[in-house]
Formats: structure tokens, sequence, C-alpha cells
């Protein structure tokens, strides 16, 4: 090949003034596309969340799904926690003490995008005085008639190759009423089938002591369990846990995966995790609900 | 600039017989094997392509005169990359169903060497107008190929069409898994060939000289 001159100045400056140009343009419509659509994007995320729980919680369409938001917040040593209700911001020393509480105004009561409410709870509790201040998780909570029908907490845990983020659906007793991938990115064919009923049912049912015990195990998947695993969904989940029950407490592991301990673990530890945490944070934030 | 523009009809049916993109040319293969399982997915994936298609072929054919031709590939990567972001944020905005199952590949058309080829092969010669009919013909061509390869295997793979059940019998199987979607890509190619020896035509790789290679 014919050895090629070096751009002389003025090729240079063209070169990179074209390429300035072209991506400011891009900038700009990218920009102005993202402004346009970014609320929309936003509105169809949160629909899809509140189906998601309805349909692990069971609720009627008219049920009331309410937003926990959790933040910490470190000043040196000393931590605080702060959850953010519809209706009120508490602010709580390591020990679940109660510091103060602030109530919320309707406007970010009622705002669809995340990103308004912790802008408001970091105005609200002075953010930037902490040495470090940010959101850690949330939680929801089910309203039918008045009542709470149960709780969903939203979980990550470190997958085979980067977060997996699930909703668990939990009872007022702890035990684990329902499992649901939203997002992950294992491998289709192999961990990606942690979005498959025959593992993900296999949580459910299970008290809290039940799941606290819960190992891996990479014995194969017993024909009978995986067929009452993949019927949940047919049928309402009490009556399923009702006959399927002593199936549940017959097997007292986690049948991993073929291929995919890794994501098998991931989830498992995750959700063992997320329950035992929620069991914890709930003692604290229950009053103010 | 020296040929004048070929006339519209010509480059329409360009698109869609004389140089599919998928059958005649044999380039993005890759998505049309993965996503071509039944016509649905084929064809939003289809207008997807057809869309930026024709966008960029637009956009390159604007911005030729003001591009130093060194960087043209750089440019036309931007430019791309702008089509499919746009198409992506606006299709999770505006049809969240839809992009639930087709977001993953949408994101992956920035690399579709279809795009790029006639942007290099066309826009970069011609004014706007022609460039709009060549983009226009080559995107219909991948929508039509992906919906042909769509139609053919859930029909004999799923037994319907659209997601109606047709006929009853026993699916087969192999032609909804990924060697299923090499066949059938070749039987259409085949078939193409095919209509061309009837119509007297001279077959692709006669009229290059034989052993060609595909990008």
């Amino acid at each position: 090949m014919e050895k090629q001159a070096p751009p002389d100045l003025r090729e240079m400056v063209s070169i990179a003034l074209g390429l300035t140009l072209v991506c400011l343009a891009a900038a700009i419509i990218l920009g102005g596309v993202y402004f346009l659509t970014e609320p929309a994007k936003v509105r169809n995320v949160r629909a899809r969340e509140q189906a998601t729980i309805q349909e692990l919680l069971g609720l009627e369409a008219g049920a009331r799904i309410e937003e926990v938001r959790r933040y910490l917040s470190w000043k040196g040593k000393h931590l605080e926690v702060l959850y953010l209700t519809p209706k009120r911001l508490v602010r709580v020393d390591e020990t679940g003490e109660e510091l103060e509480t602030y109530s919320v105004p309707v406007e970010v009561e009622t705002a669809q995008s995340p990103d308004a409410k912790d802008e408001w709870v970091m105005e609200a509790v002075n953010a930037a005085d902490s040495d470090d201040f940010g959101y850690v998780g949330r939680f929801f909570v089910g309203l039918e008639d008045g009542r709470t029908a149960g709780y969903v907490v939203e979980g990550v845990t470190p997958g085979y190759k980067t977060w997996i983020r699930f909703f668990l659906a939990i009872d007022a007793d702890f035990g684990v009423q329902g499992l649901e991938i939203v997002e992950h990115e294992e491998d289709p064919g192999l961990g990606a089938e942690i979005t498959q009923p025959y593992f993900k049912n296999q949580f459910v049912g299970r008290g809290f002591a039940q799941t606290q015990d819960l190992e891996v195990t990479k014995d194969p998947l017993p024909n009978k369990w995986e067929k009452a695993l993949e019927s949940l969904g047919d049928q309402d989940f009490e009556a399923w846990v009702q006959a399927q029950r002593p199936l549940i407490d017959s097997h007292p592991k986690i049948y991993a995966i073929t291929g995919s301990t890794i994501s098998s673990e991931a989830v498992t530890n995750g959700v063992k995790r997320a329950l035992s945490n929620f069991r914890t944070r709930m003692n604290v934030v229950e009053d103010y609900l | 600039m020296s040929k004048p523009p070929p006339p519209v009809s010509t480059m329409l049916m360009r698109g869609l017989f004389e140089e599919n993109p998928v059958y005649r040319l044999a380039l993005s293969l890759c998505p049309a094997v993965a996503v071509t399982t039944s016509v649905k997915n084929g064809l939003m994936l289809g207008v997807a392509v057809f869309v930026v298609q024709v966008l960029s072929s637009v956009s390159a054919s604007l911005v030729k005169h003001i591009i130093n031709p060194k960087i043209r590939i750089p440019v036309f990567t931007i430019i791309i990359a702008i089509w499919v972001s746009v198409m992506d944020m606006t299709l999770a905005a505006l049809f969240p169903h839809i992009y639930e199952e087709v977001g993953l590949y949408v994101k992956l058309i920035v690399a579709f060497a279809i795009i790029i080829s006639r942007m290099e092969l066309f826009s970069m010669k011609y004014p706007v107008v022609p460039s709009f009919w060549d983009g226009f013909g080559m995107g219909l061509g991948f929508l039509a190929a992906m919906a042909m390869a769509g139609a053919f295997r859930e029909l004999l793979g799923n037994g319907s069409l659209l997601g109606f059940p047709i006929v009853e019998f026993q699916p087969l199987l192999l032609v909804i898994l990924p060697a299923g979607g090499f066949f059938t890509i070749g039987l259409i190619m085949a078939l193409y060939n095919l209509v061309d020896v009837k119509l007297g035509h001279k077959l692709p790789e006669e009229k290059m000289g034989g052993g060609h290679q595909h990008g």
C-alpha cells in the first residue's frame, strides 16, 4: 500500500471542525429527543412496576400501592437512615430511634419521577452537610380496603455478569409470597432461566426461618416438584400454597439451574438478604406507614 | 455526481429484488436469523431498520459537502447512532410493549452493515432526494426480507401467522431454532436465484466473475 502523506494543517482543522460540528448536532438532537420522551418513559416504567406488584400480591384493580424509599446519610462515623413514605419523611439513627419527622408536600407526594422525590429529600435534610448521602433502596406496601395486603421489596444481587434486580413479595409474617426477576443480563438458556417458574417459584410459600435456612443443591429438580412449581400462576397464591404445602416443606433446598449454579446462588442469597433486611427495617418504619 | 441517479422505480425494485440486503448482498444476516422467529418480531425490527436507513441516507447526503472524506466513516457511525438512539428513546416512550421485545435488537442496528454501505455507496455520490429513495428502497427490501423469513419460520415452526393459528400439524421445531434460520435464508436465496434464471438474468456470482467475498 502506498504511504499516505500526513494531513496538512488546513486539513487537520477541517477534520476537527467537521467532527465537532457533527457531534454538536448529535448532542442537540439527542438532548431534545430525551427531553421530549423521558417523562413518558418514566410513566411506562412506573406502570409496569405497579402491574408487577399488583400481580405478585394478587391485588385487585382498585388497590393502592405506596412506595417507601430509603436513604443513608453519613456524617463522619455517624450514620442516619431516612425513610420516605408517601406522607412523611422519617429520620432515624442507627438503632432505629426517631430523630425527626417531616411532612411531605403534595407536589412531591404526587410526583411521578423518583428524581423529584430524591431532590426534595436532599433539600429537606440538608444533604449537603453529610459526607455521603444517597438513595439505597425501596419497598412497596400494597393496600386493599385500607388494610395492608402485603409488601414488595426491590432487591439487587450480584449475578454472573452484572446486577440482578428482583421484586420479592412478602406477607405480614415475613414469609415469601412471590418472586419476580425484573432486570438481569444472565446468559440466555443458562442463567437467564432464573426468570422461569420452575426456578423462581421455589421460594414461594416459605416462612421466614425456612427461607433463611435455604441452600442451593446441584441435584436434579424432581419431576413432581417441577410440575407443582409450573402450576403456580394458574391458580390463586393461597390455594397453591395450601395444596403444595407438603411438597414445599419436603424440598427445603433450592435446586440450581443446570450449568448456572452461580446465578442460582446469587438469587438465593439475594432473596435471603432482602428478606432479613426487610424484617429489621420494618420494625423501625412500621409505625410511620 | 457524474452519473444521473437512476429512476425511483429502479431504486425501489433494486432494494426489493436485485440488491436485496439479505438475500442478495447477504448483509446483516445475524439479526435476520436471530429475530425472524415470528412475523411480528421480523416486521418490528424491519420497520426500525427501514426508518433508520431512510434517515441515515438522507443525513449522509446532506452533510457530505461539509465533511472531509477522510472522516466519513466516523461521521456515518455517529449519524447512524443518532437515529438509532432517537428510535430507541421514541419506542421506549410511545410503544413500551414493543420496546420490551425488540429493545435489545434496536440498539444493534448501529452495527448493521447494510446501512453504512448504502451511505458510502449511494448517499456520498447523489443528492438528497435520490438518497431518500435509495434508503427507502433498501429499507423496504430489508423489511420485506424479514417479513418473508419470519412468515416462513412461524408458519412451519409454529403453524401460525402473526400469532393466529393457520394449520394444524406437528410443528417443525428446527425451523424456529437458529440453525433453521440459516436454512430459511438459504432457501429464500435459492428462490431468488431461481426466479433470476427463469427470467434469463445472470446470477450475481457470474456477474461479478465468481468467488467474490461478502461483507
